[in-house]
């Protein structure tokens, strides 16, 4: 593992096109989590000029909220494209160098091919899962008058719901840039899928005229999005007795993870069938 | 002899196309064995074949005497079709890579950038090389780590003549080192020039194999005329290395099996037999001619 490791992380280190997507995505992540609060606020203060009793401001930055909040904001389907695009960039990248082809010439075994990239998925979205945990822990820090324990350790399920969702995604993009295995054309149809299809079948397929029964929630993406599928909104909950979310549960990965795997599976046959 | 390489009765259909059949290939340690044929002959199917890229749809081959593996890969140094790196990485980095792979460490690298002569640019990118210098880089990556066989799809293409001179004084050293080499090429020549033995491929089917000697030795033609043809068609037949003639034309044509004949010894053997030529003209055929005569006779 750490061989395959070693191997990728030279693939990428001077790769400019990898930091440079790397870098815009914290762009996005940061601007995302931080605009958070500014934009729901926004919204309080526009329904607050029609009701009678102003709504009070929210503060979704205190613990344990802002474990959910961040990794809701974090993951939003126009921030989650980001590493998905750069997953599909390194792996189309390969076929058109046709560096498998020498990589596999030289002695790698197209096993191991295949489990270099899903390594270093894996450290991607463990790294991202840190960076995600220190962020959220500063923000809640700051935010958070006072502090107890299980205050700060709760919904801290939501750290193994982002670490899921980045990573299931990041393997959807690994199956789209393995099949397809042109980059133009990988990363086209992988967003033409996430932000145009599957939001339309989601509405077709939620339609009570369409089915009886609501499926939508068997789209494979929008599995994804619902490890994490809503922010702690304190205000609902104060003002109306709703929750949305309290917890990553094991259910809610349970379906993206069997797509992950039925796509792994999938490409591993597919490679080793065809030619290179 | 221990045998590196033994493909037995492999064959490759792309659709309609049948671009391996049912060809059997043995090649032993130390040899320099070319796979000599045109373009679209099966050369690189067959190479790819043998290095997993590419599945049979028929039969099977051994390295090393051994099931194949991407073990048996690290022990076999390869450049096949286009030199393939990773354009943003400099020659240092993407060897680096070669060397994780199999395992070596990367000592090697210098030396091999040396051979090649590319250790002055080991600083630039890949993507800002000529393709010669790709091609060279691509060599220093099959000759990494000293491997026990080198597999060379058409090394000297795109190079210049010097460069091609250069490639080829480095096949030989690494040859003489006791290396098997595989070298596929459409280049008569440099399979005459460089390989021991060779496997000569039309359509995907091969047509011989043998020792180069022996396959592509070149026999000369001669155009013999003389007053008394019948004393001459006599005495040229008995002439030592003798092979055919063609007598349809007032001229003779006369083909010898050996090399060694030359215009002097024919004119004086004749003479001695008393025979006075009026025409006499050496008809030396290109190495092309050869090769396309050899494809023809066996289609």
């Amino acid at each position: 593992m750490i061989k395959l490791l070693k191997i990728e992380f030279k693939k990428i280190r001077s790769y400019k096109t990898f930091w440079i997507l790397t870098g815009i995505y914290f762009v996005f992540l940061a601007l995302g989590i931080l605009m958070a609060e500014f934009i729901i606020n926004n919204m309080v203060d526009n329904m607050n000029k029609h009701l009678p009793i102003p709504l009070p401001h929210v503060n979704i930055f205190f613990f344990p909220d802002v474990w959910q909040n961040i990794a809701f904001f974090a993951t939003i389907r126009y921030v989650l494209i980001f590493p998905a695009i750069i997953i599909i960039i390194l792996i189309t990248n390969e076929f058109s160098f046709k560096t498998i082809r020498q990589n596999v010439v030289n002695g790698l075994s197209k096993t191991d091919f295949l489990l270099s990239k899903l390594y270093l998925i894996v450290l991607i979205s463990v790294v991202l899962t840190l960076f995600m945990s220190i962020g959220a822990l500063i923000i809640g820090l700051s935010h958070t008058d006072a502090i107890t324990l299980p205050l700060l350790f709760d919904k801290t399920s939501f750290i193994i719901g982002f670490f899921i969702t980045i990573l299931t995604l990041q393997i959807y993009a690994f199956f789209f840039g393995f099949m397809l295995r042109n980059t133009g054309l990988a990363i086209a149809l992988f967003t033409l899928y996430a932000l145009i299809v599957e939001p339309i079948l989601y509405y077709f397929l939620k339609s009570p005229v369409v089915f009886k029964n609501d499926i939508s929630t068997y789209l494979p993406l929008n599995a994804v999005l619902r490890v994490t599928e809503y922010p702690a909104i304190p205000v609902l909950k104060k003002l109306m007795g709703l929750t949305l979310q309290e917890d990553v549960t094991l259910g809610g990965c349970l379906l993206p993870v069997v797509y992950a795997s039925l796509m792994v599976i999938i490409v591993i046959l597919t490679l080793k069938k065809k030619d290179l | 002899m221990e045998t590196v390489l033994s493909i037995q009765k492999i064959s490759k259909q792309y659709g309609k196309i049948q671009a391996v059949k049912e060809l059997s290939i043995e090649v032993a340690k130390g040899q320099i064995f070319g796979i000599l044929g045109p373009n679209g002959s099966g050369k690189t199917t067959t190479l790819s074949i043998i290095l997993d890229l590419i599945r049979a749809n028929k039969g099977r081959y051994r390295w090393f005497g051994e099931e194949p593996s991407s073990e048996s890969r690290k022990r076999i140094g390869s450049v096949i079709e286009n030199p393939n790196f990773f354009p943003y990485l400099n020659p240092v980095e993407n060897l680096k890579i070669v060397a994780d792979i199999k395992d070596l460490d990367y000592g090697d690298i210098d030396r091999v950038l040396h051979l090649t002569g590319l250790y002055e640019r080991r600083k630039s990118k890949f993507k800002t090389f000529s393709f010669g210098m790709k091609q060279r880089l691509a060599i220093a990556s099959a000759m990494l780590g000293n491997p026990e066989v080198l597999i060379l799809d058409e090394p000297t293409n795109g190079l210049d003549p010097q460069g091609i001179a250069h490639i080829r004084n480095l096949i030989l050293l690494v040859a003489s080192q006791g290396t098997t080499i595989i070298l596929a090429s459409h280049l008569l020549d440099e399979v005459q020039k460089i390989c021991s033995h060779v496997a000569v491929l039309n359509k995907g089917v091969k047509l011989f194999d043998g020792k180069v000697s022996e396959v592509l030795a070149i026999s000369d033609s001669f155009e013999l005329g003389a007053d008394n043809r019948e004393a001459l068609i006599q005495a040229i037949s008995n002439y030592p290395g003798f092979k055919s003639l063609d007598s349809s034309k007032e001229i003779l044509q006369v083909l010898f099996k050996e090399d060694v004949v030359n215009p002097g010894k024919i004119n004086s053997y004749l003479f001695s037999h008393g025979i006075t030529l009026y025409h006499l003209s050496e008809r030396k055929r290109s190495l092309e001619q050869h090769f396309l005569e050899l494809l023809q006779n066996n289609q």
